[in-house]
């Protein structure tokens, strides 16, 4: 990364130094260029959905002039939204759901994840291998008989079901993520706690954890997108309203067809967006090292 | 991977034979022990599930009785099914080449921008695949409404006539595959970025030195450094992509007549939605050897990266 | 309706008054309600259309001292379609349900009979129409009772200026809102439509007629084929469409038609129309007043322009478009005794007419006992705007049941996937020739039947 600043600022080294500095500033401009069409086009719609949110229904039903801008805006829409209670209903079904999900996957996929780094067991390679397995199965691979199976059990259309399979979605590549971040801790560091008479337990809570805590964020940010975003399985195991999450609530029950709720449609949508936004915006970092090493280390 | 024989060394050193052996009972107990949760869940919520849908797929429509391959039989003599396959892989192959090269552009323009500069272009970047896919393209939809197109509006600005963007399929088929983009290039962006600034940099500079241009300096240093990272991505964005539903699902619903389903969609339609549960069952089975070959592409890309790095 | 705010917290509201339904059950003032009565009933799309049914079960429950539950649940993106499914997949849900058209035959074996309530509501009222009881009485057996809240008519909502101003049609004089014909009604046939599909296509305000998969676009291709007296299978269950020239005649119509109708029509949903319509963009839709009644909230310069009439007659007579809804009892269900009382209390005169009122007429009671609600009359502006809603005499209509006369198991399926516009679409946007559409027809209904 220095060496990148350096020469771009030190680029006399070079003997046909002109030309590559008009190089490099016209590949700046290419750069820049690209960057802001992406970002227009990146960032429209969600632009769009918000312009959209501050409008009136009568407005939105008008259609005079550019849907792009709002003339008189208006923050009805949210406070409809959040003070409907079938909105503060999903948003709590959301957090129930998403809050057990990552517990329960963090609980397991560590667990899982030291022993697969670093008490080797008969299978245990196999196992590994079978988790980033697992990890590549799609939701909708198996939604089907999941669907017989949660019903089965007497969990259809109840927010505990979807507690049961949304780990399906998260643990295989937690599990992943965090066997990269335990085998990276060197060998001696437990060598030195098994001589000192450490239990493994012990190991894992008092130095494994601690040590990959940038992975274990990571892996939970990871859990906690997954299960906010996930649709096929609420659209599939939940019908009533009681018990639907944000994203197939939003889609669900605040499209009402014809009569214009396109306002609180939009602003029902980005506060169902919010929380994973915000995440991000704090703690990009720490997921995207965790992604990168997951997808390329393993 | 990382599990390795390293320990038994540190209990060799410790001594008695005895001891040794009943150590190991204990760590090989207590390493199933912590696995049992996962193990748990691999079998009872992926590969019981998968083996069920086999034999579900074998039913009758009412699930009375067991009908052998005539599901699959029906499907494949059906036309509809045949246009979801195309339809499925189609999208899949465009989605993906595209996301992969628009991702890897940004990424390369992210590069070349000074570094202080970069942190705030990728937050920005971002935003399409930070947000619920279903939430995100519920805007676009709303977008796409023939009555009320915002984009519609815009082209119009350009004199570029009314474009009926779910009602024609080639139009309905753009579409998804242009929300679908919009979803999924910042993370091919993000992931060749990690992926460029492993590439030293010493490289590029003998590179230039050997006077090679910016294409040969592509071709002949980025490209091979890359070469594993943008297979897996590849092939995983694959996977993803074709077993999409929420694009589906929120902008067409599979219209119109039906050649905007993907399999996940068909097969919510046929299973889930005209209660055939055993149909659908069949269809979204089809998806499993085209998985299951990417699957092995990406393992194989892993393993091979993983030894490398050893 | 009046209020904007009060109507739109009721829709909000809608699907959440599960979980607040102590608020909206019998308040608990005499004695704590033993029985819980939990209800799913058709999410209305007429802003203050669910508030009827919410004050009829909570008017009911005080009186009965039963806790009623209500929730609404929306036919957008065939969500009352999965309820259904996923109810009488794991047998637990609610205890009634509102099912709309083929779906009481496709799960009768898990409906509770209700002749019992049947009969008394008959003995009463007299008798329900041909299409409802087609619908709701499976081998004898009453399974479910036709539902006055959601049930629709689809005749033709009408920008009478439009209309009048680009294809010379003044259809509020050839169908006043008074019990006769007026002048050019006898020539209201679908030639003069096509002919006014295409002036109106030609002056930029097309008919906004869905031809995509939803329900409106089904119903009404239904409407069209009966009135050409076409259909494609028979109650026996037999395919009909080779050699079939009435069903010939009747696609190569609906090809024709669909040349003059907006290009996206193949992907419209339930709303499109109605958006179509109140944008000002569409000079005529399909539709049960909803469209209007959302109209005159939020554009009321395109409201007091709408006029609905029946539909246009075919060689084989005048058919409207049918979409009922049903309640239906589960099998399942452990309070079947109150979930019957509960539906003979909404089905009765005054309950009645209190949902057709709420929802501005949209809601068609059963009986035709009860078609002559003042309502249809007074609603407006323009007054009399739906008095043409509802079958009347003058109108000699009937109403039609897309897909029937099919045997249910066959029919709910060529329903639901929509065969009728598909064939059309198959030839207007595939570039099939009607003949090769036709034998497609043919290949997917025999699939069907082999166990679809």
């Amino acid at each position: 990364m220095s060496a990148t600043a350096m020469n771009r600022d030190v680029p006399g080294i070079y003997h046909k130094a002109g030309s590559l500095r008009a190089e490099r500033r016209w590949a700046l401009w290419v750069a820049y260029i690209s960057l802001t069409v992406a970002a227009i086009i990146f960032l429209a719609p969600p632009f769009y959905m918000l312009i959209t949110s501050l409008k009136g229904s009568a407005e939105i039903a008008g259609m005079t002039g550019s849907p792009w801008l709002v003339r008189s805006p208006t923050l009805e829409n949210y406070v409809n939204i959040i003070t409907s209670p079938m909105f503060q209903r999903f948003m709590l079904n959301s957090l129930v759901i998403t809050a057990c999900v990552v517990a329960l996957t963090m609980v397991v996929s560590v667990l899982a994840a030291f022993a697969l780094a670093r008490m080797r067991f008969w299978g245990s390679q196999m196992l590994a291998t079978g988790v980033f397995l697992t990890y590549l199965v799609p939701d909708t691979l198996l939604f089907i008989p999941l669907y017989q199976i949660v019903g089965g059990l007497g969990l259809l259309n109840s927010i505990w079901g979807l507690v049961l399979v949304y780990p399906t979605l998260t643990v295989p590549f937690c599990t992943w993520i965090m066997i990269g971040y335990f085998a990276s801790i060197p060998k001696e560091l437990d060598e030195a706690a098994l001589i000192d008479g450490a239990t493994w337990p012990q190991m894992l809570w008092k130095i494994f954890i601690p040590v990959a805590l940038p992975g274990i964020i990571a892996a939970t940010i990871f859990a906690f997108t997954v299960s906010w975003a996930a649709f096929v399985y609420p659209t599939a195991f939940v019908t009533t309203p009681d018990q639907m999450p944000l994203t197939i609530g939003v889609v669900s029950q605040l499209v009402r067809a014809d009569t214009f709720a396109w306002g609180q449609i939009m602003a029902g949508a980005l506060m169902a967006a919010l929380p994973p936004v915000v995440i991000y915006a704090f703690l990009m970092d720490y997921y995207i090292a965790g992604l990168t090493a997951g997808a390329t280390k393993g | 991977m990382a599990a390795d024989g390293s320990l038994a060394g540190a209990a060799l050193r410790r001594g008695a034979p005895n001891s040794l052996q009943r150590f190991a009972r204990r760590r090989s107990s207590i390493a199933v022990l912590m696995t049992t949760p996962l193990l748990v869940i691999i079998i009872g919520l992926v590969a019981y599930p998968a083996v069920y849908a086999i034999y579900l797929s074998m039913l009758n429509r009412r699930m009375t009785e067991f009908v052998g391959t005539l599901n699959y039989e029906i499907l494949l003599e059906s036309e509809t099914f045949w246009m979801v396959a195309f339809q499925s892989c189609f999208f899949a192959i465009t989605a993906v080449l595209l996301k992969a090269m628009i991702g890897f552009w940004l990424a390369h323009m992210l590069h070349d921008i000074p570094d202080k500069g970069q942190r705030k272009w990728r937050g920005m970047l971002l935003v399409p695949w930070v947000i619920p896919p279903a939430l995100s393209t519920l805007g676009w939809w709303w977008m796409f409404d023939p009555s009320y197109s915002s984009i519609n509006w815009l082209l119009a600005v350009i004199s570029v006539p009314e474009v009926p963007w779910l009602g024609h399929h080639w139009w309905a088929r753009i579409a998804i595959i242009m929300v679908n983009v919009w979803i999924g290039a910042p993370f091919f962006m993000i992931m060749y970025l990690a992926a460029l600034k492993s590439v030293p940099e010493q490289l590029y500079e003998a590179a230039a030195i050997d006077g090679a241009t910016g294409f040969q300096r592509l071709r002949y240093v980025t490209l091979p450094m890359m070469a594993n990272i943008i297979s897996i991505t590849v092939l995983f964005s694959l996977i993803v992509t074709f077993a999409n539903y929420d694009i589906v699902r929120v902008l067409t619903n599979g219209g119109p007549r039906d050649l905007t389903h993907v399999f996940a969609s068909y097969a919510f339609q046929v299973g889930i939605l005209s209660g055939n549960i055993p149909r659908g069952a069949a269809v979204s089975l089809f998806m499993f050897p085209i998985l299951a070959i990417c699957a092995f592409f990406v393992l194989r890309s892993v393993v091979r990266r993983n030894k490398e790095q050893m | 309706m009046a209020d904007k705010d009060l109507s739109r917290r009721a829709l909000l509201g809608a699907g959440a008054t599960a979980f607040a339904a102590g608020t909206l059950s019998a308040p608990a003032v005499f004695a704590q309600p033993t029985t819980t009565l939990r209800c799913g009933f058709w999410d209305h799309w007429v802003p203050a259309g669910n508030g009827a049914i919410r004050e009829l079960c909570a008017e009911w429950g005080q009186q009965n001292r039963v806790n009623v539950q209500v929730d609404f649940i929306t036919s957008v993106g065939n969500q009352n379609l999965l309820t259904i499914a996923a109810q009488a997949q794991s047998r637990s849900g609610h205890d009634l349900l509102s099912f709309p058209t083929w779906e009481p035959a496709a799960k009768a074996d898990l409906l509770e009979p209700v002749d019992d309530v049947m009969g008394r509501l008959i003995g009463k009222y007299g008798p329900v129409n041909d299409a409802a009881e087609y619908l709701g009485k499976i081998r004898g057996t009453w399974r479910a009772i036709p539902a006055v809240s959601g049930t629709q008519m689809k005749p033709a909502c009408v920008r009478f200026d439009l209309m009048e101003q680009h294809a010379g049609i003044d259809i509020r004089a050839m169908w006043p809102a008074e019990n006769r014909r007026g002048p050019g009604a006898d020539s209201w046939n679908w030639d003069t439509f096509l002919a006014a599909a295409e002036k109106c296509h030609a002056a930029g305000v097309p008919f906004g007629m869905p031809m995509g998969s939803f329900t409106d676009a089904v119903d009404t291709t239904g409407a069209i084929l009966a009135s050409f007296g076409a259909s494609m299978m028979d109650a026996r269950g037999n395919v009909t469409v080779r050699g079939n020239a009435k069903l010939k005649t009747a696609v190569e119509y609906l090809v024709r038609l669909a040349r003059f109708l907006p290009n996206d029509v193949w992907a419209w949903d339930d709303g499109a129309n109605n958006r179509a319509l109140i944008s000002g963009r569409s000079a005529l839709i399909f539709n049960p007043p909803s469209a209007w009644a959302v109209a005159k909230r939020d554009a009321p310069q395109v409201a007091e322009k709408c006029w609905t009439v029946p539909m246009p007659a075919g060689p084989e007579g005048r058919f409207v478009p049918y979409l009922p809804y049903f309640w239906g009892i589960w099998s399942f269900s452990r309070n079947k005794g109150p979930a019957k009382q509960l539906l003979e209390f909404l089905s009765e005169r005054a309950s009645a007419e209190k949902q057709t009122n709420t929802s501005n007429g949209y809601d068609i009671p059963p009986f035709s006992s009860m078609s002559d609600f003042p309502v249809w009359a007074n609603e407006g502006p323009p007054v009399g705007t739906v008095y043409n809603y509802p079958l009347r005499e003058h109108h000699n209509a009937r109403a039609s049941v897309a897909q029937a006369p099919a045997p249910a198991e066959f029919a709910v399926q060529a329903y639901q996937q929509a065969l009728n516009t598909k064939v059309v679409a198959r030839v207007n946007q595939g570039g099939e020739t009607v003949d090769q559409a036709l034998a497609w027809l043919e290949r997917e209904l025999n699939t069907i039947r082999r166990g679809g």
